[in-house]
């Protein structure tokens, strides 16, 4: 029975396909530590936001997908950017510790969390009536609309951030000041201005994957810490600073747990997943790198200190 | 006269840069050894070998008779490696006392169990060192300053206190890494006075200096570096009158 | 009465656990966010001893520091290795790996917790008595904490803080120094576990997870990080003043969120108006 091709292929398709929101919420986090050097963990609150704000504009204000889509990510986008501007902005200006910013994005996160859980209750939610979506079989393969929808609106956010990065200014600013963000002010690029434009991205992103996740299953207020955990993990063991190998890190993680269904009980999943950030931890604190990509090392020019 | 530190061979290069490069030094006891040399010619990074800071790509170092060129960093001020620092490193959030007494080379109370179960060794070595600590701050003239932050000390005087952290360390070695820099008057003749006094009790003393009328006044032989490597050794008179030191020196 | 006395059990257990959070970060400069986890260890073990085995309750609580004491080491040995700022990261998934271990496991009781715990002390007294337990080793854990940062040691400490490398020079461990901080802390962490296993009888995994390291950490960023005081004071506040709506006899599904918010929203203005904490203690910046 494990090795019926077609029950193989099918894991594979919709193991891939659950991977989709994971990737989206992954590129968001990931990429807000790559340029910020930040663990941001109030996108778990944002999630939130992006979620609630889509199913009130759904179920309360009657509004259509249309509209309610660009609403919720406004929505997001004001809360990631009022985190920035007057919390995060104030945190680097006073040189906080690393300790602080964790201290104070995860409060952010329940601070947000709590709102939602006494404005809309703890029963899970789900953005439309019905999780139900058109089948068609392909190939023996069972293809829901979802899928499609999932895999369309991932392929799209993650090509265009590519093109974005690597095409228009400010994309190539956000790689400064990833990089160096002394260096990058210095030559006056605005480490400020990346640090929005990252929080817009990332809510976008978050907003497309609460969209998925939303539409696949129901969620509570708590769902998002638990979404964020998928992120910090696949960020890494795709390695700080690499956001696509974080993306494929998540596919290739959802993958692992899709599979392992077929040989243990799936309350162990969860367990799976929580091994793997153990083994990131401990052995691959750098990410996963494969030696024939590692760049050449990179003479130092400059003398070292002293005599 | 006893040797008290000996490298041999010592080689060390960073990426594509050669910061030691067969490196053979000896110093014996009372000696007062300067180092001296453009600057990227290796001279601090011979001290980051010598006190453990950098690990040596090849090459021996020997403290007396025991080789510790593999001894951990911490374990060097125990076998009685002292240094001083460029950036002084002194400890911002403690006073003058406070910064001496962590310097001691034994110190019973800095554990828990000898802080619990050792109570009357800790309160005796806590004694002895302060008395220490108080002694040296004499021959300095600093007694006053004893309870004074580090911080609100005038720059001679915080390197005076660079300089007496390493005398807490009643070890063979000193190894000063530019003591002169930026001070003079009464703090470089206080300098001069107690390093001289420490090589004269029969500890080997390195120096880094540019300050050549220190290096004159002070020691007795000298070592020229550039590039990593040893260029010219031997007394003070005989490496300044070297063509090869001032057109490599003031060359630069 | 019996609420409001349970409420002080509860204070007094956090200063044990906010009290040696602050020797770990405020004093050691660790950035770890684990704490809680120490707390569980010590509770689960001191609990399933208490259960399976039946041995004196000071025996178990004592193995739950020694089995938090331990755990703890293994933890800094592997990430102290990396760097101090990976602590931060790997502790987070450490916390959470061995919770999600706990929750999947018949033998600890699973999501459901343990129930079950022996009772230690029966009748009318009991409260009062865990009351003076409770008080008791709080004021003790907070005067050794004091009296170890006080000399020789405390001087160590700050010495590593402010600049390790000429500490490490001078002779001094500063890896053995972080590792026995960070096991001392922990293991006082997991006597605060057994207390709470003894006195609720129960113990779950929810009642260990990451929103109690937020509160254990802002106990002791909001009272002051590094001073005696401060995280008393951080455990007295962040628990008194949520408690204080209970008296609004509000239904349960709005308390819970509204406790949550008043937490949360006090602990942003303390860290935004006055940084330093009530007492005023260091301020968590990056210049160590």
């Amino acid at each position: 029975m494990l090795t019926d091709p077609a029950l193989l292929l099918q894991v594979l398709w919709t193991g891939t396909v659950t991977a989709s929101s994971y990737v989206l919420l992954t590129v968001g986090f990931s990429l807000t530590q790559k340029v910020t050097g930040l663990w941001n963990f109030a996108q778990a609150g944002f999630m939130g936001i992006a979620f609630y704000a889509m199913y009130f504009a759904l179920n309360h204000l009657g509004l259509p997908l249309l509209l309610a889509f660009p609403f919720a990510c406004a929505c997001t986008i004001i809360a990631a950017l009022v985190t920035e501007a007057w919390g995060l902005n104030v945190l680097r200006a006073r040189h906080s510790s690393h300790l602080t910013f964790f201290i104070f994005t995860l409060i952010v996160a329940e601070f947000i969390i709590y709102w939602l859980t006494l404005l809309f209750g703890t029963e899970p939610q789900t953005l439309f009536k019905s999780i139900m979506s058109p089948v068609h079989i392909v190939w023996e393969i069972a293809i829901t609309d979802w899928d499609l929808v999932a895999i369309g609106m991932t392929a799209v956010f993650v090509a265009a951030l590519a093109g974005f990065l690597r095409w228009t200014k400010d994309g190539q600013f956000l790689v400064a000041v990833a990089d160096n963000a002394k260096l990058a002010e210095l030559y006056g690029i605005s480490a400020r201005r990346a640090y929005y434009v990252t929080a817009v991205i990332a809510a976008l992103f978050i907003t497309g994957a609460m969209y998925l996740v939303g539409t696949r299953g129901g969620i509570t207020p708590n769902k998002p810490l638990e979404l964020i955990l998928n992120a910090v993990i696949a960020t890494l063991l795709g390695g700080m600073g690499r956001v696509f190998m974080g993306a494929l890190a998540s596919v290739v993680l959802a993958l692992i747990q899709s599979y392992s269904v077929l040989i243990m009980s799936s309350r162990w999943q969860n367990l799976l997943l929580y091994g793997f950030l153990f083994v990131a931890i401990v052995i691959f604190p750098r990410g996963i790198h494969f030696p024939k990509w590692r760049k050449r090392p990179v003479v130092p020019a400059a003398v070292p200190p002293g005599g | 006269m006893s040797t008290i530190l000996r490298t041999e061979g010592l080689y060390k290069a960073f990426g594509g840069i050669v910061v030691a490069d067969n490196i053979n030094v000896t110093i014996n006891a009372g000696e007062i050894l300067g180092l001296i040399g453009p600057n990227g010619a290796g001279k601090t990074s011979l001290f980051d070998l010598i006190s453990g800071v950098i690990k040596p790509d090849a090459g021996r170092i020997f403290l007396g008779a025991e080789q510790i060129d593999a001894q951990a960093l911490y374990r060097r001020a125990r076998t009685g490696i002292a240094r001083t620092w460029q950036n002084m490193l002194l400890f911002r959030s403690m006073s003058v006392m406070e910064n001496l007494l962590i310097a001691p080379r034994h110190y019973p109370g800095e554990s828990i169990f000898g802080l619990v179960l050792a109570s009357g060794r800790v309160r005796a070595a806590e004694h002895a060192a302060r008395e220490r600590a108080l002694s040296i701050l004499a021959r300095m003239d600093l007694s006053a300053a004893a309870e004074v932050m580090v911080t609100d000390l005038p720059f001679g005087h915080q390197k005076l206190i660079g300089l007496a952290r390493t005398l807490m360390n009643d070890g063979a070695l000193l190894l000063l890494d530019e003591p002169m820099a930026g001070v003079e008057g009464t703090v470089y003749e206080t300098m001069q006075r107690v390093v001289r006094e420490e090589a004269a009790s029969g500890r080997a003393v390195c120096v880094v200096e540019h300050n050549i009328s220190f290096i004159k006044d002070l020691c007795t032989t000298a070592v020229f570096m550039a590039q990593g490597k040893i260029m010219e050794s031997g007394s003070v008179d005989k490496l300044l009158a070297s063509k090869v030191l001032t057109e490599l020196y003031f060359g630069v | 009465m019996e609420y409001f006395l349970t409420i002080i059990v509860m204070i007094a257990i956090f200063i044990i656990l906010a009290a040696s959070y602050n020797l770990v970060i405020g004093y050691g400069g660790l950035a770890t966010v684990a704490h809680p986890i120490f707390y569980a260890l010590g509770a689960y073990t001191s609990a399933l001893l208490a259960i399976h085995q039946g041995w004196h309750p000071i025996i178990c609580v004592l193995a739950g520091v020694l089995v938090a004491g331990v755990a703890s080491i293994l933890l800094a040995l592997s990430a102290l290795r990396v760097s101090g700022d990976y602590l931060l990261i790997s502790s987070l998934g450490f916390q959470l790996g061995l919770l999600q271990v706990i929750r999947n496991f018949e033998f600890t009781g699973g999501a459901g917790g343990l129930s079950g715990i022996p009772s230690t002390i029966i009748g009318a007294a009991r409260t009062p008595m865990f009351l003076v337990i409770c008080g008791g080793l709080a004021i003790l854990t907070v005067m050794f904490i004091a009296w170890i940062v006080r000399g020789p040691y405390g001087r160590a400490i700050t010495a590593m803080r402010d600049e390790e490398l000429a500490f490490s020079t001078l002779g001094r461990n500063a890896m053995s120094m972080k590792v026995a901080i960070f096991a001392l802390g922990c293991g006082i962490a997991g006597m605060a576990g057994g207390l709470y296993a003894y006195y609720f009888q129960y113990v779950s995994p929810d009642q260990f997870d990451i929103l109690q390291t937020v509160a254990i950490l802002t106990m002791v960023v909001v009272g002051g990080m590094g001073t005696t005081i401060g995280p008393v004071i951080g455990a007295v506040i962040l628990i008194a003043v949520p408690q204080a709506i209970t008296f609004l006899n509000l239904p349960p599904n709005v308390m819970a969120p509204l406790q949550g918010i008043i937490f949360t929203t006090l602990v942003l203005v303390v860290m935004f108006l006055r940084p330093t904490g009530l007492v005023g203690g260091r301020s968590l910046t990056s210049s160590h």
